[in-house]
């Protein structure tokens, strides 16, 4: 057994230090070089046109920030137009016309206490109402609102012309339905577990007819994807074409947003606010702002199927002539669902199962024949 | 009726709406505009203490008690200082109809809301006279 | 029912913390959809005005009354007044008969008009919650141009009226008349017009005229079922102006079921009061003489009352309001005051009307008896 040798020990402590110290910057230099190959591949991908025009697109101009925008100014515009159909004013006083109200009702509503029932599941009833928002935010990826700016569908975009958006979009809202029976079932009411089965029971109703008659517009235009049945309408409006199909179309996005003719859900004469009733706080704001959300998604998808989306005036962007278009349905939409008295459950889905799915069949089988039959017809919907 | 009927009907209820929609709302803006209210309103009372002779038929007429007399408190010959409940008063009408000497009416004021429960105690000094303070918000003077 | 269905039920408490239940509470037992047992709860909105009226001198105690329900406030306190003018012999000038009648029919009209609202808000629509109240607004502006209130008018006394009627009054009362008339068509179209009022309310909450008769409904809940009792045809009060002019009593009949009304038929039967209101006030506006409008020596004859009772009563928005009183000798105030309103038997109907019927429902009979909780908690 060799003795052990101090000095020689010693004289080896330098090498073992430098290793260590080299471990030590390598350790460093791979971490700096990791950050570094992050920031230009960040920078690589942003700074290629497309993508970056992809960022602005997706944040910016028709992404989140002017969903949120166009959605603040929604509920500025329901609040008036309700106001004016009740012969009052709406909100007058916070800001010019009242513009600034939704600010302050939201600052409100945030700062109250968020109460959550003892037989509440917690973790639940925290997480939904924020995911609802988020399903339903969603789908304004697939808007068309104009030839180039658009999140997906723009040519030339990062992300071209999807060619099942308009499948993608109701894909999307049938977990709506799902959000509002879960809400309803986790608060631990009656009345909210109620109203959720009722929510449930009216999406399902309403979501077939509503699907159905978006077959129209894309068997006219031979396509599923949203930007493609929008181009097409540039020789004729399909609304023109297809009034029936519009009906059912806007009374069944009426149910499925399940405002007022058909808000049996949040029926507030029976059931107090139907699967809403135990939020509050925070989660009543998200809950609330996915309606808006839900009826703006709606009159913005009867703008492109039916009213030629961003075709319109030639001097004008086409996503001005889309809003100008958004502004008019949405009107009409509210319109329509401020003058009639609530419909009962029962009556909600017997509406949509026997009137508005036969019609909107038929209009199916109609449109199939006259595609085949009609000689003129498909190159005026196929458009220019 | 059958289908057809009802889409009449259905039009019929959407023009009426939609010609609502277009009406001057009915609704005024409140604290920068009010309507006119008539001469025989009964809003707070006025006290006229000339006039007054303390025989209490106000006190006595009071369903709800709302008003207190103070015989001891004379400005004049033989008038009394009132002391009115706007807590408790209905603004039935009844003290007003009740004095035969025409010292004590109603007047068109009907905000008389205060932030403290003892304001609205109208003593002698409060309900012989109109005057109040002015209320200022946002930059505009109301009253 | 057999008790295995009820293994399934659960109960809802409707009321009274519950938005559209103002001051009653009914316990519903659903099985799924379907209401199979209703219990409802009196008590929540009592403020004792039997023993309040019992400290009112018989000047102060319509005060009272009026605000037991403020929509018919001269309706709920005219009954009063009538009680202490069957003790008392009054003479009420032929003037201040007619001026309580017309201000009667006129308080029946914006009350009525008050239920659209309210009938159209529970079955959901807010347009018309709103805009037949804005029509009650002038109305209202009237009532504030005669007497200086807008609800609580007080207007009737013992031994007359309190205010004459004036030029600015009767312009102001020609205003409100005339949008009344002007806007009935709408209304029409856009409750009994309406198909889905129609899809609500017909064949929902119905019962027969036996069944009315036996419950104690009375007005416009049992004139609804055809047949034409109304107190001011069948018992002429008569210091009211009912008897000096030509009017028929409005009744309503469902075609499909004779004799049983339903939701729908107590709607048109409101419509046709608000019409045959008006018709009375255009009938008594030009026989409207010149003289005092109140029994000179009233004053003192009220101060202290005879022995005796008294009832008044009269035919309300709701149904038949009526007032018992019972004095000692040289009264200041009632020895027994008892209130007899209409809708405790309404409410109390609902026990047999509603099981059978489904949740959503619910509103809507009983937003088409019109109870108000004051008239049976008092």
């Amino acid at each position: 057994m060799q003795q052990f040798d101090f000095y020689l020990w010693l004289s080896g402590l330098w090498d073992w230090i430098w290793g260590v110290l080299l471990w030590f910057w390598g350790i460093l230099k791979w971490f700096v070089i990791w950050i570094l190959d992050v920031i230009d591949g960040i920078w690589a991908l942003v700074a290629l046109p497309e993508n970056f025009m992809f960022l602005v697109r997706a944040i910016l101009m028709p992404g989140l920030i002017f969903v949120l925008f166009a959605l603040i100014f929604t509920v500025w515009y329901t609040r008036k137009i309700w106001a004016r159909v009740q012969d009052r004013r709406g909100p007058t006083h916070v800001g010019k016309y009242g513009g600034y109200q939704l600010f302050a009702d939201a600052i409100k509503l945030m700062a109250k206490e968020t109460i959550i029932p003892l037989k509440a599941k917690r973790w639940m009833y925290r997480i939904l109402p924020s995911l609802l928002l988020v399903i339903v935010l969603l789908t304004f990826a697939f808007i068309p609102w104009d030839p180039y700016w658009n999140i997906l569908g723009a040519p030339g975009s990062a992300f071209p012309d999807l060619s099942v958006s308009l499948v993608l979009i109701f894909a999307l809202l049938t977990a709506v339905p799902v959000f509002s029976l879960l809400i309803g079932w986790v608060s631990g009411s009656k009345y909210s577990l109620i109203g959720g089965f009722r929510a449930a029971n009216n999406q399902f109703a309403s979501e077939i007819p509503m699907v159905i008659s978006s077959v129209g517009p894309a068997m006219l235009a031979g396509s599923l994807s949203m930007f493609s049945i929008v181009a097409a309408q540039t020789s004729i409006w399909y609304v023109v074409l297809l009034p029936v199909n519009f009906a059912t179309f806007l009374v069944a996005s009426i149910a499925s947003v399940g405002t007022f003719p058909f808000d049996a859900p949040v029926a507030d004469s029976e059931i107090i606010f139907g699967w809403r009733t135990e939020l509050s706080g925070i989660y009543f704001t998200v809950v609330y702002f996915a309606e808006f959300a839900e009826q703006m998604l709606y009159s913005a998808l009867m703008v492109a199927l039916f009213f030629g989306g961003f075709n319109g005036l030639p001097f004008l962007p086409g996503i001005v002539n889309f809003l100008i278009k958004w502004l008019v349905i949405y009107f009409l939409f509210t319109l329509v669902t401020s003058s009639f008295y609530r419909l009962r459950q029962d009556q909600i889905v017997h509406l949509c199962w026997k009137y508005l799915l036969p019609l909107s069949v038929l209009n199916v089988v109609l449109v199939m024949f006259a595609v085949v039959y009609i000689p003129g017809l498909l190159p005026l919907v196929i458009g220019g | 009726m059958g289908f057809v009927g009802n889409l009449g009907d259905i039009f019929r209820i959407l023009k009426h709406v939609f010609r609502q929609v277009f009406r001057r709302p009915f609704t005024y803006f409140y604290p920068f505009e009010d309507r006119p209210y008539p001469e025989a309103t009964r809003g707070r009372h006025i006290h006229i203490r000339e006039k007054c002779t303390a025989c209490a038929q106000c006190v006595r007429a009071c369903p709800v008690a709302a008003i207190r007399i103070d015989k001891e408190d004379k400005k004049f010959e033989k008038d009394c200082a009132l002391y009115f409940d706007y807590t408790r008063c209905i603004f039935c009408g009844d003290c007003v109809s009740a004095c035969r000497f025409e010292a004590l009416f109603h007047t068109p004021i009907v905000d008389i809301s205060e932030g403290d429960r003892e304001d609205l105690v109208y003593g002698p000094d409060k309900i012989t006279t109109l005057d109040r303070d002015p209320l200022e918000w946002r930059g505009r003077r109301f009253r | 029912m057999s008790p295995d269905i009820l293994d399934e039920a659960s109960v809802i408490w409707f009321g009274p913390q519950h938005v559209s239940a103002h001051g009653w509470a009914t316990k519903l037992t659903l099985v799924g959809d379907y209401i199979v047992e209703c219990d409802p709860n009196a008590g929540y909105f009592h403020r004792s005005a039997e023993k309040c009226l019992e400290f009112r001198n018989f000047r102060q105690g319509s005060m009272i009354l009026e605000r037991i329900c403020m929509m018919e406030a001269f309706l709920a306190e005219y009954p009063y007044i009538a009680a202490v003018e069957k003790i008392v012999d009054l003479e009420i000038p032929e003037r201040a008969k007619i001026m309580r009648t017309i201000m009667l029919e006129f308080n029946r009209i914006h009350s009525l008009q008050f239920w659209w609202g309210q009938f159209a808000g529970e079955l959901g629509l807010f347009a018309m919650l709103l805009w037949p109240w804005v029509d009650r607004e002038y109305t209202l502006d009237a009532f504030e141009e005669l007497t200086g209130s807008r609800h609580t008018v007080s207007y009737a006394t013992p031994g007359g009226v309190k205010y004459d009627f004036t030029p600015k009054f009767h312009a102001k009362m020609e205003i409100a008349l005339s949008r009344v008339k002007e806007r009935m068509p709408v209304f029409d179209d856009m409750l009994a017009g309406s198909p889905t009022f129609r899809l609500r309310t017909e064949g929902v909450g119905h019962y027969t005229a036996k069944q009315a008769l036996k419950w104690g409904l009375s007005g416009p809940n049992i004139k609804a079922c055809g047949i034409p009792m109304d107190l001011r045809k069948d018992d002429p009060d008569p210091n009211l102006a009912y008897g000096m002019i030509d009017w028929e009593v409005p009744t309503t009949h469902n075609e499909e079921h004779p004799g049983e009304c339903d939701a729908f038929d107590r709607l048109l039967q409101r419509f046709k009061e608000i019409e045959t209101s008006l018709d009375i006030i255009d009938k008594l506006l030009p026989l409207l003489p010149e003289g005092p409008i109140i029994d000179p020596k009233a004053r003192a004859k009220v101060n202290r009352l005879p022995e005796g009772e008294g009832y008044g009563r009269v035919e309300g928005t709701r149904g038949v309001t009526s007032v018992w009183l019972k004095t000692m000798e040289k009264a200041q105030t009632p020895w027994r005051a008892k209130i007899r309103g209409p809708c405790f038997a309404s409410y109390y109907s609902l026990k047999h009307i509603v099981p059978g019927a489904r949740f959503a429902d619910f509103p809507a009979i009983f937003g088409s008896l019109d109870p108000y909780p004051g008239w049976w908690d008092r």
